[in-house]
């Protein structure tokens, strides 16, 4: 035990506290966590006849802080993106640079949260835990992992089901062993493969507001995948959208226009919501499939997708004014 | 609660009546075969002759001739009177040992090579003629190589244990591990855990249950092959005391052992259910 | 030589090493002293020079009745009664004080020659406590390379010389611990004394040869230095052929033999041949373990069978078939069963193998006497050597019998022990093998019966023990009536109708 045990890093930048309206201006120079630069990957066909390529020139960047979600039909290859960036897989073309380092493999800084919730079944919630903090700390004694352990399980309110096997446990409790046993490590990046997709509503809606909760207490670097909308209005700062695969592209990177510490109970009421809402349904229903008509229509770079701002037309915390009855939002070549 | 009562009650009961219906069975199957006993014998020749051959008794024995052998046996069951004549507790234990030898030996080698086979799709391909090879010969088939070549009638019945054990081991093993979810490998690479670590941590528990079935399967055939292998080389155990009663003729001694060689096996059995329980776990 | 010669006879050798203490065995002294050593390969009459054994005997003889009135001495007696334990104890304490006075067999010899055995005892007597040494000689070890031997045998009557000196204390008295081992069958017998698991074993006459000569399993140099049993086997048929007691009637049985390389094969072949049919196209001989004979004519699966006893007196006894014809019928005084150790058991351990051997035919003298074979009978049946009812070993050992069909006999003769392992024995054996196939090609009847058969050894043995072997190692046999002269087996082979070569 040659470390003490990490006590929750203090916010180092917009909280909630200090945090004003739209703190978050995008052009703030913050360090880049993540850095995705033309990401492809192709898989062989069966039978040997070439290959499919999932998605390619997959590009954009998450900030030291920043919750990015991805949204995508499924086929979109959302999940091999972020095993790729797990580094479970890896790309056919492209680099995926974490920190200043380009990833060869996975690691310590990048915990993820998977789908299913991926708890080995024969250990306790706690030896669940244990199990990443002892790889993360291997010289810890196992008090102090234990103290460790425990402060994560208290942080998901799983206080009193320590011992518990994962059979025992219901699908929302699960989950939070897992993401208690991602935050466990303390990694820079926290990965989140539709974390909640498996939960019913009224559970989701609940771990959900933790997560946006423990997010803010640790300023975690987070990238979520999911297809729930509402989700990514709640969680994200920026929503990448991609389009239907195979040959999947990023079309459009939405910057959340509502303010920083929404909850699920009043986010709604926001004059921006709708627009946010609509622009992503938008996408989801019609612009995903008819992608290829609008990048032959528009002068588009799919390294560089153009960058989304659906705000109330009357607000003004946008700073791209909408009309709010407009779903489509105006697009705008951000260029970096 | 009274429901469950009820059922291992009338499960119980049910079993005791088939035993009785058995039992009332049997007896009557060996009355049935009584024959006529023999006229007009010479008294001195009727002297040289067994009741078989005089009083037209069956060959069988009865179930309570067979139930005073049973107690006979457990009654005294360790004596040792020469190296051809032991308690049946001596012989069991004997079995037992040769069994358990074997048997160990044998998960020695085939759950760490079945770890490798599971692990590593190239050496699964390369080993898989080989074990399929020998998987169907009969373990019987391998004693006289065993005589010949360790030289030992004692280790040699432990070979033959150790190599019908192997395979069901070997198998469930390379089976289990190969099987082992995906996921639960990514979260220990995500946590960059060491292969062996994983190993121990991951993919031995994940793959216990389905080991252990393994394991569970061999000690079954381990003890049917011992008693037949026993039975070939003599000396002691189980077999051996077979082949000494059916050397007398004894179906009586025969029947008992059955009883003893049923009831071991039982016992083997659910003392690797309770240790598969142990490793068990709910998804 | 040997534990229980008498150390104060000048004409004895006492020790197992070797008398002059130059050599560390008696093998090599033997070697050293007799380079035109013609007879026996292990064995040389331990008296050297001019002294014939005969003349041996009659010196010991002399020795003995001269040390007949000091009554200290009185149960020192040279034919010390191998019954009497307390005699057999007091002879070695003897020998090894002697030993250990004397320093070496010489020595020791002189003295006694110089002083007279008599004055030498009352000497020694009185500074060494003889009779406190007594009680402590059952630990001490004898100068044999090993005493613990396993040594084999499948339990029937014919073992009985193998099994019965284990409880009648034969191997004991030579200072052997001898554990004898039950095994299931001859295959597993040879098997393990291939192994080494065995240091000897009891086999069928024909196994030595076959494995000499690689019939059926490696080539070993093997040795039969006694038969154990002569006579003593039967033709047993199921009681349903009441009717056809007569060969000519069995075309299409089938007969069940317990071992392919056995006398009873080659005794139900020639049997058979002689009727007419040929084993191996009218009738079916199939390998069947003694045990399972009855069971398999009682359920039909053979109709007869020849195998050793006692499973044609049990077939009697169960009521499941009837003796036909004993097998002193087909060939009075046949071999059946051996003592045989493997050569290297001979070279490795000469003086233990010597101890073995006399020990073998001691207990094979002591079956002969027919007053004694209801003791035998007792010793052998219980569930650790035959595990057979003792009314039916005693009927096969007695001679005296229920039939089967429905008459007692009495045979004396049924079964006989007879160690001697004629050579004759031996090239009938080999000529049956090339009669029937099994062994191809040119054979060396005489060299390979001579290497196997340790006749010569025998009788050496035998002599010096006081028993009287005969002196000739080949005689003609008569077999149903036709003589077998040991001296022309190819002319004997050609003389029959029915065979394979």
């Amino acid at each position: 035990m040659s470390e003490a045990p990490i006590q929750f890093t203090p916010p180092k930048s917009h909280s909630v506290s200090q945090g004003t309206e739209m703190a978050d201006k995008p052009d703030t120079p913050l360090r880049k966590m993540i850095q995705v630069e033309g990401l492809e990957r192709r898989f062989p066909n069966p039978g040997d006849k070439g290959e499919t390529q999932i998605f390619g020139d997959v590009s954009f960047t998450v900030a030291e802080g920043e919750f990015v979600c991805l949204i995508g039909h499924s086929g979109c290859g959302k999940t091999t993106l972020l095993n790729i960036l797990a580094g479970l897989d890896g790309p056919s073309s492209g680099h995926v640079i974490v920190d200043g380092k380009e990833i060869s493999g996975p690691s310590l800084d990048r915990a993820v949260v998977f789908q299913g919730h991926a708890l080995m079944p024969w250990m306790s919630a706690m030896t669940n835990i244990a199990f990443a903090v002892e790889s993360r700390w291997p010289n810890w004694s196992s008090a102090d992992v234990r103290k460790h352990c425990q402060k994560y399980i208290d942080m998901v309110h799983l206080t009193g089901s320590e011992d518990k096997k994962p059979a025992q446990l219901s699908g929302g409790m699960k989950q939070r062993v897992g993401i208690a046993r991602a935050f466990s490590i303390e990694p820079k990046i926290l990965l989140m493969d539709e974390p909640f997709s498996a939960l019913d509503a009224l559970t989701r809606g609940s771990l959900q507001d933790e997560l946006v909760t423990i997010c803010k207490a640790t300023n975690q670097t987070s990238f979520m995948i999911t297809h729930d909308i509402d989700e990514a209005i709640l969680l994200a700062d920026r929503i990448v959208l991609m389009t239907n695969g195979p040959e999947a592209r990023v079309c459009e990177i939405v910057e959340n226009t509502l303010p920083k510490g929404r909850t699920r109970s009043d986010m709604h009421t926001h004059e921006n919501y709708y627009p946010m809402r609509n622009h992503l349904i938008e996408f989801l229903v019609n612009r995903s499939k008819n992608f290829a008509a609008e990048i032959s229509a528009a002068d588009f770079d799919p390294r560089n997708p153009p960058i989304a701002r659906p705000a109330a037309a009357s607000g003004t915390s946008g700073e791209q004014s909408l009309p709010s009855n407009d779903a489509s939002a105006t697009q705008e070549k951000k260029a970096s | 609660m009274t429901t469950t009562n009820n059922f291992g009650l009338k499960a119980g009961l049910l079993s005791i009546v088939i035993l009785l219906l058995f039992l009332f069975g049997w007896h009557m199957l060996v009355v049935a075969q009584q024959g006529p006993a023999a006229e007009g014998l010479d008294p001195e020749y009727a002297a040289l002759l067994g009741k078989q051959a005089t009083e037209g008794d069956s060959a069988l024995p009865k179930p309570h001739e067979v139930g005073a052998e049973l107690w006979q046996h457990i009654s005294d069951p360790f004596y040792d009177a020469g190296p051809n004549d032991k308690g049946i507790g001596i012989q069991l234990a004997y079995s037992l040992f040769r069994v358990l030898t074997g048997f160990g030996l044998a998960a020695l080698l085939a759950v760490p090579l079945g770890f490798l086979i599971g692990m590593s799709p190239v050496i699964y391909q390369a080993l898989n003629p080989f074990i399929q090879l020998l998987k169907p010969v009969s373990p019987l088939a391998w004693m006289p190589l065993a005589l010949y070549t360790i030289k030992d009638s004692s280790l040699s019945a432990i070979f033959v244990i150790f190599i019908c054990s192997i395979w069901p081991m070997l198998i469930n093993t390379a089976f289990g591990v190969a099987n082992v979810r995906k996921e639960w490998l990514n979260v220990a690479k995500t946590l960059e855990v060491s292969p062996l670590r994983t190993a121990f941590r991951v993919i031995l528990p994940a793959a216990a249950p389905t080991i252990l079935t393994g394991m569970r399967i061999s000690i079954g055939i381990a003890w049917l092959v011992i008693v037949a292998a026993e039975m070939l080389v003599g000396g002691t155990g189980i077999g051996y005391f077979v082949w000494n009663e059916w050397n007398n003729l004894s179906i009586t001694g025969v029947v008992s052992a059955i009883v003893f060689i049923g009831l071991v096996g039982m016992f083997l059995d659910i003392l690797l259910a309770h240790a598969a329980k142990l490793v068990a776990y709910a998804e | 030589m040997g534990a229980l010669s008498n150390p104060f006879d000048p004409n004895e050798i006492l020790w197992t090493g070797c008398p002059c203490g130059m050599h560390a065995t008696m093998y090599e002294h033997q070697l050293a002293m007799s380079q035109s050593a013609t007879g026996s390969r292990f064995y040389t009459s331990e008296t050297t020079g001019a002294e014939t054994v005969e003349q041996s005997v009659q010196q010991q003889q002399a020795a003995h009745s001269d040390m007949r009135d000091e009554p200290e001495i009185a149960n020192t007696d040279p034919d010390v009664d191998w019954n009497d334990q307390e005699a057999v104890l007091a002879r070695c304490v003897e020998s090894a004080v002697m030993k250990g006075i004397f320093g070496t067999d010489m020595n020791r010899r002189k003295f006694l020659r110089g002083v007279g055995s008599a004055t030498a005892l009352a000497a020694v007597s009185q500074f060494v406590p003889l009779d406190a040494l007594k009680a402590a000689i059952i630990d001490a070890k004898g100068p044999l390379e090993k005493t613990k031997l396993n040594v084999g045998f499948v339990p029937i009557t014919c073992a009985t010389p193998i099994i019965m000196a284990k409880p009648l204390g034969f191997y004991e008295r030579y200072g052997l611990d001898v554990e004898v081992i039950k095994t299931a069958g001859w295959a597993v017998s040879r098997d393990k004394s291939l192994s080494g698991e065995y240091d000897a074993a009891h086999m069928l006459t024909p196994m030595p040869l076959a494995i000499t000569v690689g019939a059926g399993s490696t080539s070993v140099p093997w040795t039969m230095p006694a038969v154990e049993n002569i006579n003593g086997q039967a033709i047993t048929l199921a009681n349903k052929h009441l009717d056809k007691q007569d060969p000519t009637k069995w075309k299409g049985f089938t007969f069940g033999v317990p071992f392919e390389y056995s006398m009873h094969n080659f005794l139900l072949r020639y049997y058979v041949a002689e009727a007419g049919l040929d084993p191996d196209k009218d009738i079916q001989i199939r390998v069947v373990p003694p045990p399972e004979m009855v069971a398999n004519l009682s359920a039909g699966n053979l109709d007869g069978y020849l195998s050793p006893d006692p499973f044609n007196q049990r077939a009697v006894f169960d009521g499941v078939g009837f003796i036909y014809k004993l097998t002193k019928e087909i060939w009075d005084g046949h071999p059946c069963c051996a003592f045989a150790a493997s050569q290297k058991f001979i070279d490795e351990t000469p003086n233990t193998f010597l101890a073995l051997f006399k020990s073998i035919l001691d207990a094979t003298a002591y079956s002969q006497d027919l007053s004694n074979r209801p003791e035998i009978s007792e010793a052998i049946s219980p569930k650790n050597y035959l595990n057979q009812p003792t009314t039916v070993v005693q009927q096969v050992l007695t001679g005296r019998f229920a039939d089967g069909l429905g008459k007692v006999r009495n045979e004396p003769t049924r079964i006989d022990f007879d160690p001697f392992p004629y050579h004759s024995f031996s090239v009938w054996i080999l000529s049956q093998m090339k009669r029937w196939g099994y062994i191809e090609g040119d054979i060396n009847f005489k060299d390979i019966s001579e290497q196997v058969y340790l006749a010569t050894d025998a009788q050496a043995v035998m002599k010096e023990m006081g028993q009287t072997p005969p002196d000739i190692t080949y005689k003609s046999h008569t077999i149903m009536g036709k003589t077998f002269d040991p001296a022309e087996p190819d002319a004997y082979i050609d003389s029959f109708a029915i065979k394979r070569t």
